[in-house]
């Protein structure tokens, strides 16, 4: 093929006008730009989407389906479980009328449970997220701006509380925490015991991002931006807010994307322990208990809760790395 | 990167008007160590009584080797470590050891920028937001907006107003050192500490942006404490300069004496080592003669525990007993124009071609 002189400088001229066209978009639309060209990122968030949608709306859905997630049918309508206690039908008592089949032994119905369970699992989990990764902020941040006693305090506080080991502590404070607000020989109200294993759970829930952000601000506030910033006499808290946050975002939005399913998970597991949400209130967790002790005969009953949850904890990781993606301006893809 | 000289001449010494002074200027790091309890061991010293005036609209190159203390002093002067000893003055008033509080009202007349254009600037932050931070600081309203006055500080410093909106990362290093540059101007200050502004750069950069900076200079009068190791851009830039050693300025004068006639046997090592190109003559004799050539021995001293007396003595030489007794003062000696100050016991002649020298002063390196 020719290279036509005249064409190139004539290709050369075309494209010079568009440059001025390159009118600067905000950041967010940057971000959200970067967000939509990921694929895996748009189906993880509308996957997580989905799973917090139905929890919101659990109690519009069951209404629609026209079951409840605590009346026992298996017992009230005969013919659906037998004289073991377990569905009649195969596949854990699968039909047009209970989709997710039944409950062994209370009969209740599988789907209602496993929205209200993802409805109380997700409250839990995002009210833990929301008071970690703000503690882990407030001290992070702390610690490394502020420096000397500040950070000697904050991070010895951190040692402390990560060497903890997690689980145990869980399983023997919870009791504990909730008899600070109830008597132990008075029933608990389901409220009290969500919110103890939300204390509990953000008592220790902080260290990691916390550490984390002590580390990014040692580094940012050294940075020469952040002088910049004292030589036009701002002051520490609008360093802190424009110059070193912003710069936080991303490792802040990653880790509380990592935090939010373990969350789910560890509240899952007090439940399968018996020391967080019980009977009757619907929780993934107890849902998994209920399950690990009748899947050799209903397999069925562990599959729902089960498959949920890995669900949403992949998609939930996945979008974390989007999320991180998107943020970082360096991206390219 | 050319060395000719700006052809601005420094304004006659009697009507400058100091503008920021210093006086004993010093700044001590502690040195921290021990087991297990820390102490404080020592102390680097950066910085060890300075004295020295920039003046209105004047442009005061400090330059010296890594590690002597240039940095520490432009970060000295805008205020952003606290001083040991000694104090500063600017336009009358004492600001030592303001509060930021009560540096509030100078804070927009001085102004910094910086050696790393890629650390300068906020990652996260637009252009607009960049340069029209300082003045949302300090509650500066120009007339027709912030955003207004960023696009007429943009198309200043050579860039494309519509620029407003992108990040740091879409420019090169020579466009981000241009918005650091205009970030400084949005306040409108008197005086800029420029910390080697160049250095980071690529030389074909290096030379726009010392010139946006001298037109800078010239168009709004602005003084400038120019930091720098390159002694050929400070040349091309500053009307009077210090040279610095170890903490201590050795020899300050007007651009002309320091390049002609130093002194310091310092600044003579300093001025040897710029490159020089040999232009000839067609017929092959050199079209200028052939300049000193010094190749200091030795490291700088440890800052933790310098040498007595002058400073310089460990690698001087000239060096004699007398040296490691007494600091010489910084005064103007016999035969300095005026303002050129030494600081030198047996200060050399003033000249620095090779054919003044009486003697080769290192033996020549052993060719393998």
């Amino acid at each position: 093929m020719q290279v036509d002189p005249a064409g190139g400088t004539e290709m050369s001229i075309a494209t010079k006008p568009a440059e001025p066209a390159l009118v600067g978009r905000s950041p967010g639309q940057l971000m959200w730009r970067r967000f939509r060209r990921d694929r895996i990122g748009v189906v993880s968030a509308l996957v997580v989407a989905f799973f917090f949608l139905i929890g919101l709306l659990a109690p519009v859905i069951s209404a629609l389906y026209g079951k409840d997630p605590y009346t026992r049918y298996g017992q009230i309508q005969p013919g659906l479980l037998n004289e073991y206690g377990y569905p009649i039908k195969p596949n854990g008592g699968m039909d047009g009328e209970f989709w997710f089949g039944l409950e062994p032994s209370t009969g209740r119905d599988v789907f209602t449970e496993l929205l209200y369970g993802i409805r109380t699992s997700l409250f839990i989990a995002l009210a833990v997220t929301v008071l970690a990764v703000l503690t882990a902020i407030v001290l992070g941040i702390a610690a490394g701006y502020l420096g000397g006693v500040w950070d000697f305090l904050i991070s010895r506080l951190t040692d402390l509380l990560m060497a903890f080991p997690q689980q145990l502590f869980f399983v023997a404070f919870l009791p504990i925490t909730t008899s600070l607000f109830v008597d132990p020989r008075e029933e608990t109200p389901v409220w009290i015991k969500v919110v103890s294993i939300i204390v509990v759970l953000w008592a220790l829930g902080w260290m990691t991002l916390g550490r984390i952000l002590r580390g990014v601000t040692l580094s940012l506030r050294e940075r020469e931006f952040v002088e910049a910033a004292k030589v036009s006499g701002a002051s520490p808290w609008r360093i802190i807010r424009k110059e070193l946050l912003p710069n936080t975002v991303s490792p802040i939005l990653v880790q509380a994307t990592y935090m939010l399913p373990s969350f789910v998970t560890t509240a899952a597991a007090l439940s399968f322990l018996g020391v967080g949400i019980t009977e009757p209130t619907p929780d993934w967790g107890r849902m998994f208990a209920t399950a690990a002790a009748v899947y050799r005969s209903d397999i069925t009953y562990m599959f729902f809760p089960g498959v949920s949850l890995v669900i949403f904890v992949v998609a939930f990781n996945l979008l974390g790395d989007a999320v991180r993606d998107a943020f970082d301006p360096k991206t390219v893809r | 990167m050319t060395t000719e000289t700006a052809e601005t001449q420094p304004a006659p010494a009697g009507t400058r008007t100091p503008l920021m002074t210093a006086e004993g200027l010093t700044k001590y790091f502690p040195v921290r160590g021990g087991f297990p309890i820390k102490r404080t061991v020592g102390a680097v010293h950066a910085v060890d009584g300075l004295d020295f005036t920039v003046h209105e609209g004047e442009s005061f190159g400090l330059v010296g080797e890594s590690g002597c203390g240039k940095s520490t002093t432009g970060r000295l002067l805008a205020r952003l470590l606290e001083p040991s000893g000694g104090t500063l003055t600017y336009r009358d008033r004492d600001i030592t050891h303001a509060s930021r509080r009560e540096l509030a009202p100078i804070r927009s007349e001085i102004q910094m920028i910086f050696q790393d254009p890629y650390s300068s600037l906020n990652p996260r932050q637009t252009v607009g937001t960049i340069i029209g931070g300082p003045m949302e600081i300090n509650g500066i309203r120009p007339p027709g907006g912030r955003a207004a006055r960023v696009r007429e500080l943009l198309e200043t410093v050579g860039l494309n107003p519509e620029h407003y909106n992108r990040f740091p990362h879409e420019f090169s290093g020579g466009q981000r050192q241009r918005i650091g540059v205009a970030r400084a101007l949005a306040l409108e200050p008197r005086l800029i500490v420029a910390d080697e502004p160049v250095s980071a750069l690529d030389v074909s950069i290096q030379a726009q942006v010392v010139n946006l900076l001298r037109k800078v200079q010239e168009e709004l009068g602005i003084a400038f404490l120019f930091i720098a190791h390159d002694l050929a851009v400070v040349r091309h830039f500053s009307q009077r300069i210090a040279v610095m050693y170890l903490g201590k300025i050795v020899e300050v004068g007007d651009r002309e004496a320091i390049h002609q006639r130093p002194r310091h046997p310092y600044t003579h090592a300093l001025l040897s080592a710029v490159p020089e190109v040999a232009l000839e003559h067609p017929d092959g004799t050199p079209a200028e003669p052939p300049r000193e050539r010094i190749r200091l021995q030795g490291d700088v001293p440890s800052p933790t525990d310098p040498p007595s007396g002058c400073r310089f003595r460990t690698r001087c030489w000239k060096a004699q007993d007398l040296c490691a007794e007494q600091e010489p003062p910084l005064v103007r000696i016999e035969g300095n124009a005026e303002g050129h100050l030494t600081a030198c016991h047996f200060p050399e002649a003033g000249t620095t071609l090779a054919a003044d020298r009486p003697e080769p002063v290192l033996p020549a390196p052993v060719e393998p």
